[in-house]
């Protein structure tokens, strides 16, 4: 009898384990765990094409995530894509004049929606409309790698926390490394969205190492490679004093989109020359 | 002589599926009269689920840390070490996890249920219960297949959950992965619908229900002898691990 | 057909029963009434079919032709249910004890008993440890059967066989390894049976001296037929050559000590003797 009630027992646990591995599959290495479950209002955007962008994609604000895409359809009598964007409460103050675009996570990443924060003083509400959108843009061209990549930092001798503020953090999370001359010197403790402010604070926790970093040092949001992820660099000032636990950072460097910076060397690589080129191109055009 | 003999080997092997086949009909018809037996599945649940544990769990671990190793370095060409925790969590959730499981469950689980039922037949063990009125495919059958069935998918889940672990301990601790950037980017891509159920969940049912029936199939019609139980066992393997990999092929292209 | 035996006296009629094996003729027309109340004993060559008779009375193998009357049913055309609810009735003891190996003894004599019954614990324990004090294995209850000996595995299957009380009991080779001790317990514990329960009993054996003890008849069986029947003690002299040959123990006579073969000396590579 015992040694049956001992089989029941153990049989017991391992369905419980059993299922306490699958919650965990399920709840911890899922998008599941990137969801919020509190409360949303929708917004509705409307984008000539969305690419590759699908239900669920989530919607950033200088790269933090504040909500996702709720559904997509194709508006009614026009060939335009129907994009409604569920966005959490918390984040309720985004300018009505602000622009959502259709970016891509890396080159090879998912596509998700942008929102760049605009000047008026209304404020969006439940059910309003983003007017001013940018649609996805292709991406045909592989470029190479700019930026080694590098080991994370491990903080052995405790650290200090400093603070500063991007204009847009690309995909930075909580935990990305942060690196001086290449080196990881710590890590990003938090990013976070400041409601009502147009840009994201970030907090860095730099190992007490190296606390011989002056306080008018700047610090930029770069990728690792290509596809890698992205981290903080600091390079250093010239001032005499050096920074201390809760110093913000004066400047910084944000994050470059991918198509801003394909934009760029397009630009740039057409040269002066082709520059006449493509305004005679366009002022014909317009001509006939 | 050639061909007559491919033409046997043929013949035979659609012989065993066609019986087979009928054989899985015979058990699922006896899985409602089972119902009476639910402390023999438990008992059988001990057996080929908790038991398998072990194993499960080690090779699990292993499997996590050979990824991890191998996609480093074959990421850090691309300069993608950041994608290390996405794709090692999606090979072990798509493909590892459901097909090494069930590998490892044929050969642990699967043969001993063969060895176990062909020799309760040769010992006539089988043809006692037939005689205490206590029909066998309800009582030995079924809760063996029951069992199977349920233990595959959580000893799956434990192993995607080992092998994501290994997967960390060698690209976070040993590679100095970045923490943050191995979960991150593996919660981003990683759809508890597409990856987890239909990769873990329904692959590792599927797995479950088949080697249960070739391991419980192999032993009800194992010649009673003790070479008779060796083929059986040897050939419960061998059909097992034949049948996991095509039937991944088609579940593969089904469900994904 | 024995058109004098009521139904009620006969409680195993076999008429007619033919069964082929492996192209081997098991069974030819085989006719046998086993009365109800009465120890039988079948006896004959090893491999002519004793085995598989049992296994035919039972329902675990069917014959090419005849009829399997147990208790005024027809065995061949029970339904799976009918024939569960008749094999609750009937207690088999195996040549070789086919004790379930995952179970220790007691849980071995427990096991019809929780299958069909809902007992109390207790209930069961005194029913298993009766039937164990029975066949003198009381002691033994909490071994596995990897622990016991071939004689001690018998008599636990035996106990096992009559757990329920039943109509009827067969036995396949029950003295096969007892000392003379179990021997006469067990000898002691089957007459028991049959008088104080009326439990027919139909017994394979080979030990003619244990079954003069206990069996009422004996049938005779070889090359697929009944060939002699009578009372335990006048069988040896009826005068019947099969009889002469079986218990005399001798080579040649009607049954072939040889299984069917060619010929001998061919077999061996001799050149064949002209005539
Ligand atoms: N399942 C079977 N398949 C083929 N032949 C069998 C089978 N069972 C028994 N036989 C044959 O039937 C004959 C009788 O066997 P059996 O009843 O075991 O003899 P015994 O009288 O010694 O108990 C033997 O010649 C055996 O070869
Ligand atoms: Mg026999």
């Amino acid at each position: 009898m015992s040694q049956r009630k001992s089989y029941a027992v153990g049989t017991g646990l391992f369905i419980v384990l059993g299922f306490a591995a699958l919650g965990y599959l399920a709840t911890q290495t899922s998008s599941v765990a990137n969801r919020h479950h509190g409360a949303t209002y929708t917004v509705d955007a409307k984008f000539e094409n969305i690419g590759q962008l699908k239900e669920r994609a989530p919607v950033k604000i200088a790269g933090v995530r504040v909500g996702e895409v709720a559904s997509i359809a194709l508006a009614k009598g026009a060939p335009v894509a129907d994009v409604k964007l569920a966005i959490d409460k918390r984040y309720a103050d985004i300018p009505v004049d602000s622009v959502a675009t259709v970016f891509t996570s890396g080159l090879l990443g998912d596509q998700y929606v942008g929102i760049e924060y605009g000047h008026a003083r209304q404020y969006i509400a439940d059910g309003g409309k983003l007017g001013l959108t940018r649609s996805s843009q292709p991406l045909e061209e592989m470029l190479g790698k700019f930026f080694g990549a590098g080991g994370g930092a491990d903080a052995i001798g405790g650290s200090y926390d400093v603070t500063a503020r991007f204009s847009n953090v690309g995909t930075l999370s909580a935990g990305s490394p942060v690196k001086m001359a290449g080196v990881a010197i710590g890590r990003v403790l938090s990013v976070q969205a400041e409601p009502g402010k147009l840009d994201a604070l970030v907090t860095l926790a730099i190992d007490n190492r190296y606390n011989q970093i002056p306080d008018d040092s700047s610090a930029a949001v770069f990728t690792s490679g290509l596809i890698g992820s992205q981290y903080v660099a600091i390079q250093p000032g010239g001032s005499p004093d050096m920074l201390k636990n809760g110093d913000e950072m004066i400047l910084t460097q944000s994050a470059m989109q991918l198509e801003d910076l394909i934009g760029k060397f397009l630009v740039n690589g057409s040269g002066s020359g082709d520059k006449k080129d493509s305004g005679s191109s366009a002022t014909p055009a317009g001509k006939h | 002589m050639n061909a007559r003999v491919d033409d046997n080997v043929v013949s035979r092997s659609l012989a065993q599926i066609g019986e087979c086949g009928l054989f899985l009909l015979k058990v699922l018809a006896a899985i409602p009269r089972s119902g009476r037996y639910a402390r023999e599945t438990v008992r059988q649940l001990w057996f080929v689920g908790a038991m398998s544990l072990t194993i499960i769990m080690t090779c699990g671990l292993f499997v996590g840390m050979v990824l991890g190793l191998q996609l480093y370095h074959v990421l850090s060409i691309f300069g993608g070490t950041a994608a290390t925790g996405t794709v090692v969590a999606l090979s072990i959730y798509r493909e590892l996890g459901p097909v090494v499981t069930a590998l490892l469950f044929a050969g642990r689980a699967g043969t001993a249920v063969t060895a176990e039922i062909g020799l309760m037949r040769a010992t006539d063990q089988i043809a006692a219960m037939e005689l205490m009125a206590v029909d066998p495919l309800a009582y030995v059958a079924a809760p063996r297949f029951l069992a199977g069935l349920i233990a595959m998918p959580l000893l799956c889940c434990v192993f995607c959950a080992l092998g994501i672990f290994g997967g960390h301990l060698v690209g976070v601790s040993w590679l100095g992965i970045d923490n943050g950037t191995f979960w991150s980017n593996m919660t981003d891509t990683v759809e508890v619908w597409q990856d987890i159920v239909n990769g873990v969940i329904w692959k590792s049912l599927a797995f479950g229900a088949v080697v249960a029936l070739i391991a419980v199939f192999q032993g009800y019609t194992a010649p009673p002898t003790s070479e008779g139980v060796a083929y059986a066992t040897t050939r419960t393997v061998v059909a097992s691990s034949i049948a996991i990999l095509a039937l991944d092929f088609v579940l593969t292209a089904f469900l994904m | 057909m024995n058109a004098a035996a009521s139904p009620d006296d006969t409680l195993i009629r076999i008429r007619g029963l033919t069964t082929v094996l492996n192209g081997k003729k098991v069974f030819d027309a085989l006719d046998l009434d086993i009365p109800r109340g009465k120890i039988t004993a079948i006896m004959g060559p090893s491999g002519t079919g004793k085995t598989t008779l049992l296994k035919h009375i039972t329902g675990q193998m069917h014959g090419d032709a005849g009829q399997i009357a147990v208790d005024g049913k027809n065995v061949p055309e029970l339904s799976r249910e009918a024939l569960y609810g008749l094999r609750e009735k009937i207690g088999y003891l195996f040549q070789n004890s086919a004790l379930l190996t995952d179970f220790d003894v007691f849980e071995n004599v427990a096991f019809p008993l929780r299958q069909h019954t809902r007992l109390p614990e207790v209930l069961i324990r005194n029913i298993v440890l009766t039937k164990l004090q029975a066949v003198g294995l009381r002691g033994a209850a909490r071994l596995m059967p990897s622990e016991l000996s071939g004689g001690m595995a018998r008599r636990v299957a035996l106990a096992r066989a009559i757990v329920f009380d039943p109509m009827l009991i067969l036995y396949d080779e029950p003295f096969v390894g007892l000392d003379p001790i179990a021997l006469n317990q067990v000898l002691k514990l089957i007459r028991t049976l049959n008088e104080t329960l009326g439990i027919t009993s139909v017994l394979v054996a080979h030990e003619l001296s244990a079954i003069q003890r206990v069996a009422d008849r004996i049938c005779l069986i070889a090359n697929g037929k009944i060939v002699a029947e009578g009372d335990p003690h006048g069988i040896e002299n009826d005068g019947s050559p099969w009889t002469r040959q079986f218990f005399g123990g001798e080579a040649d006579g009607p049954v072939p000590f040889q299984y069917p073969a060619g010929d001998y000396a061919e077999a061996l590579g001799f050149p064949r003797a002209k005539a």
